[in-house]
C-alpha cells in the first residue's frame, strides 16, 4: 500500500519534470514535442518560462515523496500526505482556471501580472498525468488514514469517477444552465422564477381542451406514458423469453435489438411510409374499407407510437437479465404454499422484479424526455421540450438563456421521475442469488397472462419486422415511395471499393471508419465506468451517496443539444482543449452513455446477495479481485447489455455529436443527418442498413465473447400445461 | 478531401485537432455540393488540405458563437443569408477582402450591410409548391398566389415552418411584411394559418412532406422543390403572383481563423465564376451570384420571378425580428392546435 | 502488511472496549472480549443483541467507532477484512454460483496466489476433511443444503485461518442434520485446534458445541462462562430463562449470608444459593426438574395439574399454584399425575437459585 502511493507520486514527479504540461500543438503522440526545443515540461516552464505558479504543484509531489521517507508511523503519513495531496490538486486545478490565454477565465482578480495576463495554453499530458497522480496518491492515502474507509480500490474508483463526473458533466453543463439565471450579464434567482414558471412552459391548456400544452407538460406525459408502455412491453419480451417455450425465441430477440440500433429518423421515416397520410397501411384501409386518409401520425400519437417501437428494447435489455435472476426456489416455494401459477407471478415473481421494473421505467422515461428524432420528425405541432431546446440553441432566434431555462424544466422531471424511482423502491432487499444454490425450475406463466404476453409483444415483433423489410426495400430502391425499380447506386455511392486501385470510393467510409472505432474505444470504457459507479452505489457507503448517484445520471437527462453545445463551451479553451478532436467523441459518448451501464448494473447487483462479497473479502480477496472473481461473472447479461448499448449509442447518437464531430472526425449520423436534410433518403437508408447489420455483427460478437452466466446446470422452465 | 486507405482509417482515431496548415471549412449546403466545391478547390490548391464537415446553418452559428475567442473553423460556405449577418453582427466574422466586383446587386448588398464580413454566392426564391397527385385526387385547384392560400380549399393541406426555429418561415414573414404592410400581412398568415396542418421545426420539412404527399401544399425554397422535383416526386413549385421574397447564400471567414490565407483563397474560389457555373453537376439549381456565371435551364429564372427588393439590412436585425416573431406567435402561431 | 505473528497471541481475539454506531443507534456499548486461542467461543443471544455486529467486527466487514481489536496479538482495528486472517461461514453459505465446488473451496487460495495445482489438491484435501472427497467438479446447485454447509466449512479452513467465525451456520439445516453437523463442525475445530467464533441464538446448539458462551443482550455482554456456568450459576433472571427453560418466580430474600439466602415463598422458607443477594424482592430460578410432584398430603407449594405429557424418558408437566404456573419435568413413574390432579411441590434447594429481581 505505501508502495502504491509512492509510485503513484514517482509517476507524478517524473511526469513533472519530463512531460510536456501544455498542449502541444501537433499532439502528444506525435513526438514533435520532443525535438522542437522549446521548453516544455512542469519544470521547464517554471525555470525557464517563469510559471511560478505551477510550483505547488512540483513541490507537492516532493513534499510527499519526502514523507514516504521520513514518517513511520502508517497513519500518520497517510494523513499528512492526503492533506499535501489535496493542496497539490486545488493549486494545479486553481491554476488552471485563472490563467488560460483565452476564453472565460475565472476569478478575474485573483493575480496580477504581466506573465499572469499573457496566459498560458491548454493543459497537456504532464498536466493530465500529474493530476491523476495527485488524485490517486490522495485517495490510496485517504484508505490509509485510519478509520477504515474501505480499501484503495474502493477510495479510489469512488475518486475517479466523482472526478470524471465533475469535469466532464457538471464543469460543462454548468456553462449552459448557469444562463437560466442570467440577467444583463449577471446573475439572478428573480429573474428565474417567472422565466421558469411561466405558463410558456407548464401550461395546461390542452387537459381543459383549449388549446395546446406547454411543451414541459407534452414531455411530461409522453415520458410517463413511454416509460411505462415500454416497461410492460420489454416485461412481456422478458417473460416470452424465460418464462414460456416459444419457439421462435432467437429471431425475436434479434427483433428486440433491432430498434436499438438504428440510426435516428430511419424509424420515423418508415412509419411515415406505412401510416403517414399516403403511407401504405394507410393506403390500404382507405381503399378497403373507405377510412378517410389522416395526418394522425403527426403529433403526440405518432411521437408515441415512434417511441414504443425505439425505446421497448432497452427496457427489455434491463429487465431480461432481472426476470432470469429471480430464483426458482422461491417461485416454488410460492407454489408449494398452493399459490397458482397467478399468484406466483403477481405476489412473488413481480415484487421481485421490481428494481428492474423501475430500472426500466426510469430509463424510458428518461430516453423519451430527451428523445429529439422522433418529435421532430413525427411531432407535427406537438412540441416537447427536447426539440424547443434544440430549436433556442440553433433556431432562428438563438436564445440560450431560454435553452437554459428549458433545459432545467426538463431536469426537473428527471429528477423528479428519479426521487419517485427511489421511493418506489424503498430500502426492501431484492437479493435472490444469495449463494445459497438452488437448482429448482421457473415457474412457467399462467394461461392468461402468457396470453397477454403474446397478444402484446407478438404485434410489436410483427411490426418491428416490417418496418425493418421496409428500410431494407427502401436502400435497394431509386426513389423510396416513388419509384420502386431496384437499384444498387446507393450502396455503391456510399461504400463503393474500387478493387483495381484498391481504394475505398464511397463516400461514407470515412466517416463509416472513425463511428467504428469511436465506438469500439468508447464501449468498453462507457461499461467500466458505468458497472463501476453500480458497483459503489450498491455496495458501498460513503458520504453523499444519493447525489453522487444523480450526479451520474444528469449527462443522459440532459438533452444532446445542450450537453453538445456545453462541451464547445467548456472545452474549446484552456485548461482543457478538446474540441476537434476524437478525444471530446469519445468523452462525450462515455459520460451520455454511462448511466445505462449504472442502471443495468444496480438491477444486476442488487440480485446479488451481499454475502458473496464478504465471502470472498474474508477469504482474503480485496474489492479488486472480488469485483473481477465473483461479480462479474455474475452479471454476465448486466456487462453485455451496457457494452450493447454504449456501443450502439455511439453509432446512432446524434445529436449531442452534430456540434462535435470536425471534418477530420466526422460521424455516420452526422453524414446520415446531413443527407436526410437533403432529402437524399436512398443513400442515408442504405447507410443505416449497412449500420446495422455491422452492429448485429458485433452484439453477435460480444455475446459469443462474454457468453451467458452460469448459476444452474440448466435453466429450465416447467412445461406450460 | 484525399481518399483514405484501408491501414490509414485504423489511424483514424487520434488525438490531433486541427493542424495549420489545413483548412477548416463548415458547408451548410448539400453534401454533394460540398464534396464537389472540396475536390475542385483542392485541384486548384494542391498545397491546402480542405477539411470539411456539413452542418446546418443553425448548428454553424451556435458552434461558432460557442467557439468565439478560439475558434477551430476558419470558413463558413453557404447556408442561408441571416445567420451569416448574425455572425457578423456579432463580430465573429471578419472582412475577407475579396473584391466583389462582377457579382450581381443582391449579392454585393449583403457585402455592403455586413461591413465586408460576408459576401453572397447564390440566391434562392421563396416559392409555394404543391403536390400535384394529390390535388389532384381530392380535385384541388393548384394555387398560384399567396392569397390563394386563405382560400377554404387547402383546409388542412398546406404545411409551412414555424419561424422561430426555421430561417425559411421568417423569410416568408418578412415577405409577407414588406408586400402587404405589417398589418395587412398578419391578417394573411393567420387566415392562412385557418389551412395550416403544421408548423414544422424545419424549414426544409414542408416541402419533404408535399413532396411524398404527406401534405398537400408546401411553403419553402424553390431550388429545394426543383431539386425533390427532379428526383421524380409529382412537386410543382409556384412563383405566387403578388411576387415573392428571397435568400441569399452567404460565406464568411470566422474571427481568428487559424488560416485567414487559405479561407481567403477559399472564397476568391466560391466567387469565381468557374465554379459558381459548375453547382447543377451536382443537382443544385440556386441562382448564382458572379453574373458571369452561366445559370442551369432548370433554375428559376430570377427576371421572370416578381422579386421584392428584400431588405436584409431591416428585416435582419435582431430588433425587427424580435418584435415580428413575437407579434406571430400572439396573432398566428398561438391558434395553432 | 507486516502482521508479524505473535505465537504467544497466535488465534487470540480480544476487544478492548469496543464500541460501535449506526448513526444514531448504538449496536455494541463498549465491549471488552479475551477468546482463547484454540476455543470456541459462542456468541448467544436474542435477534438484535449485537451478536452478529461482534462477530462481523471480527471479521473485519464493520469497522469499530471505537475501541481496538486485537488478533494473535497485533491491532487489527483498521484493517479491512481483506488482511485479517479470519475466515467466515455465512449463514446463506455465500458459495459463488458460477464456481464449481472445488473452485470455491480454492478460491481463497487462488486470491493469495498460491498456484492452482496446489490450490486444488488443497481444496480436496479439505473437501476430503468435510466428508465431500470427489464432490469437487459440481456446482454448488448440485449439492443438498448439507453439503453446501460443509462446502463453505471447507472453504474457510483451507485457509488455515486463525480465527473460523461461523454465522448461524446450522440455521437453513433440518433438526437431525443440525445435530449431526454441529458435532463435526466441533470435532473438526478440536482436532484443527481452531480458534472459533460461532454466532446462534439457538442455546441448546450453543450449550453442545462451545467451550466458552458469551449470553448478549441489548448490545452487551449479559454474562459469560462455561455452559455448565451459564445453566448453574445464571447471573440474572434473563440468563436464567434464556439459558435452558427455568421457572422465574417472585420471592423474597428473608436473609443472606455465606452464598446461603433464605427465601419465603407461599409460606415455606428454602434455603438457596443466592452469590452477593441482599435482603429484599428476588426472583427464584426453579429449574424444571428441580421441582418434585408428590402427593397433595405432603408440606409445600400446592397446585393443580393444568397439563401433563408423557414424553417417553420423562413426564412434562404445568402445574398451577399461588405463584404462578409453574413448568416441571419428571422421571416417569408408575404413580404418574395426571391432568386435573392436585400436587404438593418439592422444591431441591441445591438446584435453585436466587437472582435479581
Amino acid at each position: 500500500m505505501k508502495r502504491t502511493v509512492y509510485a503513484w507520486l514517482l509517476l507524478g514527479l517524473m511526469s513533472f519534470v519530463f512531460l510536456p504540461w501544455h498542449m502541444t500543438r501537433d499532439g502528444f503522440t506525435s513526438f514533435q514535442w520532443l525535438n522542437d526545443g522549446s521548453p516544455s515540461s512542469g519544470l521547464f516552464m517554471v525555470l525557464e518560462a517563469s510559471n511560478w505558479w505551477l510550483i505547488p504543484t512540483g513541490l507537492a509531489f516532493v513534499a510527499s515523496l519526502l514523507v514516504q521517507f521520513f514518517v513511520a508511523a502508517p497513519v500518520a503519513r497517510a494523513k499528512i500526505t492526503l492533506a499535501i495531496a489535496v493542496m497539490g490538486l486545488f493549486a494545479t486545478v486553481l491554476q488552471g482556471l485563472v490563467i488560460v490565454v483565452n476564453g472565460p477565465r475565472a476569478f478575474t482578480g485573483l493575480l496580477s501580472g504581466e506573465i499572469v495576463q499573457a496566459g498560458q495554453q491548454s493543459m497537456g499530458i504532464g498536466a493530465a498525468v500529474c493530476l491523476i497522480s495527485l488524485l490517486f496518491a490522495f485517495s490510496v492515502s485517504l484508505s490509509q488514514s485510519g478509520k477504515g474507509q474501505g480499501d484503495a480500490f474502493v477510495t479510489s474508483t469512488i475518486a475517479l469517477i466523482i472526478s470524471l463526473v465533475a469535469v466532464f458533466v457538471f464543469f460543462p453543463v454548468m456553462h449552459i444552465l448557469i444562463r437560466a439565471f442570467e440577467v444583463d450579464g449577471s446573475l439572478s434567482l428573480i429573474g428565474f422564477f417567472p422565466r421558469f414558471f411561466s405558463s410558456e412552459i407548464w401550461g395546461l391548456n390542452c387537459l381543459i381542451g383549449a388549446g395546446s400544452c406547454g411543451p414541459a407538460i407534452n414531455s411530461l406525459i409522453l415520458a410517463t406514458m413511454t416509460g411505462a408502455g415500454t416497461t410492460a412491453l420489454g416485461l412481456s419480451f422478458a417473460l416470452i423469453f424465460t418464462r414460456t417455450d416459444f419457439k421462435a425465441k432467437k429471431l425475436l430477440r434479434i427483433l428486440t435489438v433491432l430498434p436499438i440500433i438504428t440510426p435516428p429518423f430511419v424509424i420515423g421515416l418508415a412509419l411515415i411510409l406505412l401510416f403517414g397520410r399516403t403511407g401504405a397501411v394507410t393506403e390500404f384501409f382507405a381503399e378497403m374499407f373507405g377510412m378517410e386518409k389522416t395526418r394522425w401520425l403527426y403529433g403526440f400519437w405518432g411521437v408515441y407510437f415512434a417511441q414504443m417501437l425505439s425505446f421497448t428494447p432497452i427496457a427489455f435489455l434491463v429487465l431480461i437479465g432481472v426476470v432470469q435472476g429471480v430464483s426458482p426456489s422461491v417461485e416454488e416455494a410460492s407454489q408449494t404454499l398452493d399459490a397458482d401459477r397467478w399468484q406466483t407471478f403477481r405476489y412473488v415473481s413481480l415484487p421481485l422484479m421490481r428494481p428492474g421494473i423501475a430500472n426500466a421505467f426510469l430509463l424510458g422515461f428518461i430516453e423519451s424526455i430527451a428523445d429529439f428524432g422522433n418529435p421532430l420528425v413525427l411531432g407535427g405541432n406537438f412540441s416537447v421540450l427536447s426539440t424547443d431546446i434544440f430549436f433556442a440553441i440553433v433556431g432562428a432566434v438563438a436564445s440560450p438563456t431560454k435553452a437554459a431555462v428549458l433545459a432545467v424544466a426538463l431536469l426537473t422531471l428527471t429528477l423528479s421521475a428519479f426521487m419517485l424511482q427511489r421511493m418506489w423502491l424503498g430500502k426492501k432487499s431484492y437479493a435472490t442469488i444469495t449463494g445459497k444454490a438452488d437448482s429448482g425450475q421457473n415457474a412457467g406463466l399462467n394461461p392468461v397472462l402468457r396470453f397477454i404476453c403474446y397478444a402484446t409483444a407478438l404485434p410489436w415483433a410483427a411490426l418491428t419486422l416490417v418496418v425493418y423489410s421496409m428500410i431494407i426495400f427502401g436502400s435497394f430502391v431509386k426513389l423510396w415511395g416513388y419509384n420502386h425499380s431496384f437499384t444498387l447506386d446507393h450502396y455503391i455511392r456510399a461504400f463503393g471499393f474500387d478493387f483495381s486501385r484498391w481504394r475505398f470510393t464511397g463516400v461514407a467510409w470515412d466517416s463509416y471508419f472513425t463511428t467504428l472505432s469511436i465506438a469500439t474505444i468508447a464501449a468498453p470504457l462507457t461499461a467500466i465506468i458505468g458497472l463501476a459507479t453500480a458497483y459503489l452505489l450498491v455496495r458501498q457507503k460513503f458520504w453523499g451517496k444519493e447525489a453522487f448517484e444523480f450526479s451520474t445520471m444528469l449527462s443522459f437527462a440532459v438533452p444532446g443539444t445542450v450537453i453538445g453545445v456545453s462541451y464547445i463551451m467548456a472545452f474549446n479553451f484552456a485548461p482543457i482543449e478538446l474540441t476537434g478532436t476524437s478525444i471530446i467523441l469519445i468523452i462525450v459518448f462515455v459520460f451520455r452513455n454511462m448511466p445505462v451501464g449504472v442502471r443495468g448494473g444496480i438491477a444486476a447487483m442488487s440480485q446479488l446477495d451481499k454475502s458473496l462479497d464478504e465471502a470472498s473479502i474474508t477469504l482474503g480477496a480485496n474489492s479488486f479481485t472480488t469485483v473481477r472473481r465473483v461479480i462479474l461473472p455474475l452479471m454476465g447479461p448486466a456487462i453485455m447489455a451496457a457494452l450493447t448499448y454504449s456501443f450502439v449509442r455511439a453509432i446512432t447518437a446524434v445529436s449531442a455529436v452534430i456540434f462535435l464531430v470536425s471534418a477530420r472526425h466526422n460521424m455516420a449520423t452526422s453524414f446520415i443527418v446531413g443527407r436526410v436534410e437533403n432529402g437524399e433518403f436512398g443513400i442515408a437508408i442504405a447507410y443505416s442498413a449497412v449500420l446495422i447489420i455491422t452492429m448485429l455483427t458485433a452484439i453477435l460478437i460480444l455475446q459469443g465473447l462474454i457468453g451467458v452466466r452460469r448459476l444452474r446446470r440448466t435453466d429450465r422452465v416447467q412445461p406450460s400445461a | 478531401m484525399k481518399k483514405i486507405s484501408a491501414i490509414s482509417a485504423l489511424a483514424l482515431v487520434s488525438a490531433t485537432g486541427a493542424f495549420a496548415d489545413d483548412l477548416n471549412v463548415v458547408c451548410s449546403t448539400e453534401q454533394a455540393w460540398c464534396d464537389m466545391m472540396v475536390s475542385a478547390f483542392e485541384e486548384k490548391h494542391p498545397d491546402i488540405d480542405v477539411q470539411m464537415v456539413r452542418k446546418s446553418t443553425g448548428e454553424t452559428l451556435a458552434q461558432v458563437r460557442a467557439e468565439a475567442g478560439n475558434p477551430k473553423i476558419d470558413v463558413w460556405w453557404g447556408g442561408t443569408g441571416d445567420p451569416h449577418l448574425v455572425a457578423a453582427e456579432e463580430g465573429l466574422s471578419q472582412p475577407s477582402g475579396v473584391s466583389t466586383d462582377g457579382l450581381l446587386d443582391w449579392a454585393k448588398n449583403m457585402s455592403d450591410i455586413s461591413d465586408k464580413k460576408t459576401v453572397g454566392i447564390y440566391a434562392g426564391a421563396l416559392a409555394i409548391a404543391y403536390n400535384a397527385d394529390v390535388l389532384e385526387e381530392k380535385n384541388i385547384a393548384p394555387p398560384a398566389c399567396w392569397s390563394d392560400l386563405e382560400d377554404e380549399r387547402f383546409k388542412g393541406e398546406i404545411q409551412v415552418a414555424n419561424p422561430n426555429s426555421s430561417g425559411t418561415a421568417y423569410t416568408e414573414l418578412a415577405t409577407f411584411v414588406q408586400l402587404f404592410g405589417e398589418d395587412e400581412a398578419f391578417v394573411k398568415l393567420a387566415s392562412i394559418g385557418e389551412n395550416v396542418n403544421s408548423y414544422t421545426k424545419s424549414g426544409s420539412a414542408p416541402s419533404k412532406a408535399a413532396a411524398r404527399g404527406e401534405t398537400g401544399v408546401s411553403i419553402g425554397f424553390m431550388h429545394d422543390m426543383v431539386k425533390l422535383a427532379t428526383q421524380g416526386f409529382p412537386l410543382i413549385p409556384v412563383a405566387p403572383c403578388e411576387g415573392t421574397g428571397y435568400e441569399v447564400g452567404a460565406v464568411s471567414i470566422i474571427n481568428g481563423a487559424r488560416n485567414f490565407d487559405g479561407a481567403k483563397k477559399w472564397v476568391e474560389f466560391a466567387l469565381s465564376a468557374d465554379i459558381q457555373s459548375r453547382s447543377p453537376e451536382v443537382g443544385v439549381f440556386a441562382v448564382p451570384s458572379n453574373a458571369s456565371a452561366k445559370v442551369a435551364p432548370q433554375s428559376p429564372d430570377l427576371e421572370t420571378i416578381k422579386l421584392i427588393d428584400y431588405d436584409f439590412a431591416t428585416y435582419g436585425s435582431s430588433a425587427t425580428r424580435g418584435r415580428l416573431l413575437e407579434r406571430w406567435d400572439a396573432e398566428v402561431g398561438s391558434k395553432a392546435n | 502488511m507486516n502482521n508479524s505473528i505473535n505465537s504467544n497471541h497466535h488465534g487470540e481475539v480480544r476487544f478492548e472496549n469496543v464500541i460501535k454506531r449506526y448513526g444514531n443507534v448504538t449496536a455494541l456499548k463498549g465491549l471488552d472480549i479475551v477468546i482463547e486461542p484454540g476455543k470456541l467461543v459462542t456468541l448467544l443471544g436474542p435477534s438484535g443483541c449485537g451478536k452478529t455486529t461482534t462477530l462481523r467486527l471480527i471479521a473485519g466487514l464493520e469497522m469499530a467507532s471505537e475501541g481496538n481489536i486485537f488478533i494473535g496479538g497485533e491491532n487489527v482495528t483498521h484493517l479491512t477484512a481483506t488482511y485479517r486472517r479470519v475466515s467466515m461461514v455465512f449463514q446463506s453459505y455465500a458459495l459463488f454460483p458460477h464456481m464449481t465446488v472445488r473452485q470455491n473451496v480454492a478460491y481463497g487460495l487462488t486470491v493469495k496466489s498460491v498456484p492452482k495445482n496446489e490450490a486444488y489438491q488443497k481444496a480436496d484435501e479439505g473437501l476430503e476433511l468435510v466428508g465431500l472427497a470427489g464432490f469437487g467438479d459440481r456446482l454448488p446447485s448440485e449439492l443438498s443444503g448439507g453439503q453446501q454447509q460443509r462446502v463453505a466449512v471447507a472453504r474457510a479452513i483451507v485457509l488455515e485461518p486463525e480465527v473460523l467465525l461461523l454465522d448461524e451456520p446450522l440455521s437453513n439445516l433440518d433438526a437431525k442434520l443440525r445435530r449431526h453437523v454441529r458435532e463435526e463442525i466441533r470435532q473438526l475445530q478440536q482436532r484443527l485446534g481452531l480458534t472459533a467464533v460461532y454466532v446462534t441464538h439457538d442455546q441448546e446448539e450453543a450449550m453442545a458445541v462451545s467451550d466458552r458462551i458469551i449470553v448478549m443482550n441489548n448490545a452487551e455482554i449479559a454474562q459469560e462462562g462455561s455452559p455448565a456456568d451459564l445453566y448453574e450459576r445464571p447471573a440474572s433472571s434473563f440468563i436464567a430463562d434464556f439459558i435452558g427453560d427455568a421457572n422465574l418466580v417472585n420471592c423474597e430474600v428473608l436473609s443472606a449470608e455465606n452464598n446461603k439466602g433464605e427465601v419465603m415463598l407461599a409460606g415455606t422458607k428454602y434455603a438457596v444459593a443466592s452469590d452477593g443477594m441482599t435482603k429484599g424482592d428476588a426472583k427464584l430460578v426453579l429449574r424444571p426438574h428441580a421441582l418434585e410432584l408428590l402427593s397433595p398430603d405432603h408440606a409445600g407449594l400446592k397446585g393443580e395439574v393444568s397439563y401433563a405429557a408423557y414424553l417417553g424418558r420423562e413426564m412434562q408437566y404445568t402445574i398451577d399454584t399461588e405463584v404462578g404456573q409453574l413448568f416441571a419435568i419428571a422421571p416417569v413413574r408408575a404413580n404418574s399425575f395426571a391432568k386435573g390432579d392436585t400436587v404438593s411441590l418439592g422444591i431441591n434447594e441445591n438446584l435453585a437459585r436466587i437472582v435479581k429481581a
